[in-house]
């Protein structure tokens, strides 16, 4: 739990500790009527004037306080105290102990809080007595309802079925696991009971059945003095005023009771992801349809930037296909999300350029860019349920990219997003169509995911780990409907993987990506029979093996961008390391004509049989 | 088949709440007999007591009670007050339009300026205007609806005499006026109600907007405009309905404060008088009709889910 914001904490406190102190301040009695004086202005004696029959606001006021007060805090500490071991008990002991208190809860839930009151104070009588278990009863569903949920989250957790293991008894369980861990979300629940139970005993006080006149509260205060607002409005704002500031703290604590118990929320700094200055022109390669030229990516965190991607450089020509492969975290999909400028708040291009065809896609305006995405350039993503949108069927969102770049009527449109699910191979796409993402198998919901892709038929089509969450059959499929639209269109494809076999599949050309950096750049023919890099020999290795025997994963896991090793990133992992490794990160060098590397034991790697490439 | 059975749950959950409220009413100490013969606290004479005990029944036993009174439910007769021997239902129903049009009016105003608000706040957030929404929500959330109601009254009617203090005038006498005296309680409930929707719109569209699905109509190329109200706005309010629901649930009933401050003649000052006066028929009408309203808009409320999310659509 982290701290709470001291502001609220402070006003509240002040508040409770007039409430506290009140008898000892030498004030006026606040009950002692002074008829003659009604409704007179402030004077030394009365510092806030006197009410409609002259007795001492200040005073009324104070007091006031501290019954209201009072009444939440009792209120407030008996649902938490029986609405939290109710809770606990349903949710721990389960059957009919869980059904006569959830239910109950939820029953009493069911009725507006302030018509339940009022019910109850209305058939027992007012007064202070009667308030403070009324109030009680109106919270105490809330306290069920958070502890049962608490309980329920935590009953299954490795440590509490250890202790269960063990043999510790039930009730030790509950007192010493379970309630130190649902603390939080209660102590939200108090808080925002006791702000509520403040604004419930004033309004009904106000109704003339809370507190008993003439008690001082304030609800009764500000009924009074309703009668004679015109002439005299000062009685009124005085107690609105005290009602609305305990309020406003109490509330502004429960939110940083909130925020210091539940981390989330948050709000990430915002960023403008535009480069600040153009670079100079950078050479590409002739006839590139993209290319990316020393893309470096960087996210802003408390700590300083970290940069997931750094000094990327590649290019695809028309009809080709280049796949860039690498584990999680080697920033293959940051590198695709940049070109489209699709990257997430946080993330910002740092350096570097995007070159699709004459035009330079990071110093390219909003709009202009908006105009390229889903026309000649589009992107499939990898998890296809979570990348449509899930209440609007999917001949819609087709027509929707349909329309974004071409003037069709929806009819017609609706039509072409017809041909375009049978296109991609989905039987009966008129009625397909009109199905919304979650009838569809995830294949069909590739395949749309396809569609949509193609619909304005791009140059260049990026295609985010599309397979992945496919079986197998389905994924043979998939790739040979990108291979058929390739050789349809001439379309250039960057197809980023972590599997291996799907890259000997369909690329003409293999980046392999670690830790941000292209570690091997080369044909795909030679990056399979003679790697130059041990990483990417692991992740030769580390794919199942067509004969059968078993794959070698790689030990250890891709270093995180904020603690990355001085030397070679891969060094740590790496079975071919020299000291010389980690003095110094190497250059990507050029081993061949398009082939590059940046292991500095390429020569040796490059001397090494077929099929064996570095360190076999 | 999903929906009759969901028709059913409903109709044993009123069936409950009307016996509890027969139950709780009648155990409370409390004899409406001897309450309406008590005047000017001068204690009754016993014998006209049991006279008029006799003549209303209560001295039946309350299982009897009970099965009279579910008999009349099952046939449509709510009863007659016991204190003026009107129909209850006459009453109820005379009463319930007032505060549903409160309520609706209320709820147009919450959602035409809580819905709006709430997305641009969260499309800026962390800026001056989402500070400063933020901010007048949580004020605005602070002040007790009482509060409001009062203040209203005394500046725009006491100070600036713009509109009436309260009461109420049926629309066919005078659409004006009406209009005039619908316009300050109503208000006074958004208040209430408008910053609960802002924050939960804000909330969930900060919340939709970093999802996988508006990246993909990003990338499609779709227009800011497209974007928001489409894929953000769209989905974010799924989450935002379902409060509004809630609150609304709470509002049967929950007007009391308003139309007491208003002296506006709602269900719920009906509801009040009736349980000073433990005028038995009329409470239980009152509560019949509340919860019976309230079963029928949580079952509105999950078509309307349906229609804005198709997973929870069945067949």
């Amino acid at each position: 739990m982290r701290r709470i914001n001291p502001i609220p904490l402070a006003a509240v406190g002040i508040i409770a500790l007039l409430a506290l102190l009140v008898p000892y301040l030498g004030l006026p009695d606040p009950v002692r009527i002074d008829v003659p004086n009604r409704l007179a202005g402030p004077s030394w004696q009365h510092l806030l004037g006197q009410d409609e029959v002259g007795r001492d606001i200040l005073s009324r006021l104070l007091w006031g306080a501290r019954s209201s007060l009072t009444v939440a805090l009792l209120s407030a500490t008996i649902a938490c105290v029986i609405g939290t071991a109710l809770g606990v008990m349903g949710g721990f002991l389960g059957g009919v102990v869980d059904l006569l208190t959830i239910r109950a809860a939820d029953i009493v839930l069911c009725f507006p809080p302030l018509l339940l009151a009022l019910l109850v104070v209305t058939l027992l009588g007012p007064g202070a007595a009667t308030l403070i278990p009324v109030l009680a009863l109106v919270y105490l569903p809330g306290f069920v309802r958070v502890a049962y949920a608490g309980v329920l989250s935590v009953r299954h957790q490795e440590y509490v079925e250890a202790q269960r293991a063990l043999g510790v008894g039930k009730l030790r369980i509950m007192l010493r696991t379970v309630l130190p861990n649902i603390g939080g979300p209660v102590l939200v629940q108090f808080s925002l009971a006791m702000a509520s139970a403040v604004v419930l005993e004033s309004g009904l006080s106000f109704l003339g059945l809370g507190v008993v006149p003439p008690s001082p509260s304030w609800g009764l205060m500000i009924g009074a003095a309703r009668s004679t607002m015109a002439q005299t409005p000062l009685p009124l704002l005085w107690p609105c005023l005290a009602l609305t500031l305990t309020v406003l703290s109490m509330n502004a604590l429960c939110d940083a009771v909130r925020a210091a118990v539940d981390p989330h929320g948050v709000p990430p700094r915002q960023r403008r992801w535009l480069l600040p200055a153009l670079l100079p022109g950078l050479p590409f390669r002739a006839g590139a349809s993209l290319a990316v030229r020393d893309l470096t990516v960087a996210i802003d965190t408390p700590a300083g930037a970290v940069r997931p991607v750094r000094s990327v450089s590649w290019s695809v020509a028309p009809g080709e296909t280049l796949a860039i492969v690498g584990e999680s975290g080697s920033g293959k999909s940051l590198t695709g999300l940049a070109v489209l400028g699709l990257l997430p708040l946080v993330a910002r291009p740092e350096e570097g350029a995007v070159l699709f065809g004459e035009r330079e896609l990071l110093r390219m305006d909003e709009a202009a860019l908006r105009r390229l995405r889903g026309a000649e350039l589009a992107m499939i993503f990898q998890d296809p349920m979570s990348s449509l949108n899930p209440v609007h069927r999917i001949g819609t969102q087709i027509v929707e990219a349909i329309r974004a770049h071409r003037p069709l009527s929806r009819r017609s449109a609706w039509q072409e997003a017809v041909a375009l699910l049978a296109r991609v191979g989905i039987p009966d796409a008129a009625r397909r169509a009109r199905s919304f993402p979650h009838e569809l198998s995830g294949g069909m919901r590739q395949r749309a995911m396809i569609a949509m892709a193609i619909a304005n038929r791009p140059t260049l089509l990026i295609a985010d780990e599309p397979t992945t969450a496919l079986d197998v059959t389905i994924q043979a499929q998939v790739l040979e409907l990108l291979a058929e639209l390739k050789a349809e269109n001439g379309m250039g494809l960057v197809f980023i993987t972590h599997a291996l076999p799907v890259v000997a599949e369909i690329a003409d050309r293999v980046v392999v990506m670690y830790a941000g950096e292209v570690v091997e750049h080369g044909p795909v023919a030679e990056i399979f029979t003679r790697p130059l890099h041990p990483y990417t020999a692991a992740l030769l290795r580390s794919a199942p093996p067509e004969d059968g025997s078993l794959p070698q994963a790689i030990p250890g896991t891709v270093p995180l961008p904020q603690h990355l090793p001085a030397g070679c990133a891969f060094a740590p992992r790496c079975v071919s390391r020299r000291d010389a490794c980690e003095a110094a990160p190497p250059p990507l060098e050029q081993a061949a004509p398009g082939h590059d590397t940046r292991c500095i034991r390429w020569r040796e790697w490059q001397r090494l049989p077929v099929t064996q490439g570095a360190e076999a | 088949m999903w929906v009759l059975r969901r028709i059913g749950v409903a109709l044993v959950l009123v069936w409950i709440v009307a016996s509890v409220v027969f139950l709780a009413i009648r155990l409370v100490p409390g004899d409406p007999a001897e309450i309406m013969l008590s005047q000017g606290g001068v204690s009754p004479d016993a014998a006209v007591v049991a006279e008029l005990r006799d003549q209303l029944g209560l001295d039946r036993s309350i299982w009897d009670q009970y099965r009279a009174n579910f008999q009349g439910l099952l046939s449509g007769d709510l009863g007659v007050s016991l204190t003026d021997q009107a129909s209850v239902s006459g009453q109820v129903f005379a009463r319930l339009p007032r505060t549903l049009e409160l309520i609706a009016v209320a709820a147009l105003v919450s959602v035409l300026t809580g819905i709006p608000l709430g997305l641009l706040a969260a499309l800026r957030r962390g800026g001056w205007f989402d500070r400063l929404a933020m901010g007048l929500a949580g004020l605005s959330l602070s002040v007790p609806v009482f509060v409001v109601g009062t203040l209203l009254v005394l500046v725009f009617a006491q100070w600036l005499a713009l509109l009436p203090a309260g009461g109420f005038t049926p629309f066919r006498t005078d659409p004006t006026r009406h209009v005039a005296q619908v316009l300050m309680p109503a208000i006074t409930i958004a208040s209430s109600l408008a910053p609960v929707l802002f924050g939960m719109t804000r909330a969930a569209v900060i919340d939709v907007i970093t999802r996988d699905h508006v990246r993909t109509a990003r990338a499609k190329g779709v227009a800011p405009a497209g974007v928001v109200l489409r894929h953000v706005l769209r989905n974010a309010l799924i989450p935002v309905v379902t409060v509004l629901a809630l609150h609304l649930g709470t509002l049967l009933g929950g007007t009391v404060l308003v139309e007491y401050v208003f002296n506006y003649p709602g269900l719920s000052g009906l509801l009040v008088d009736a349980v000073n006066a433990r005028d038995y028929p009329m409470v239980q009408g009152v509560v019949l009709v509340i919860s019976v309203l309230f079963v029928a808009l949580n079952l509105t409320m999950d078509l309307v889910y349906g229609v804005l999310d198709p997973r929870v659509r069945r067949a």
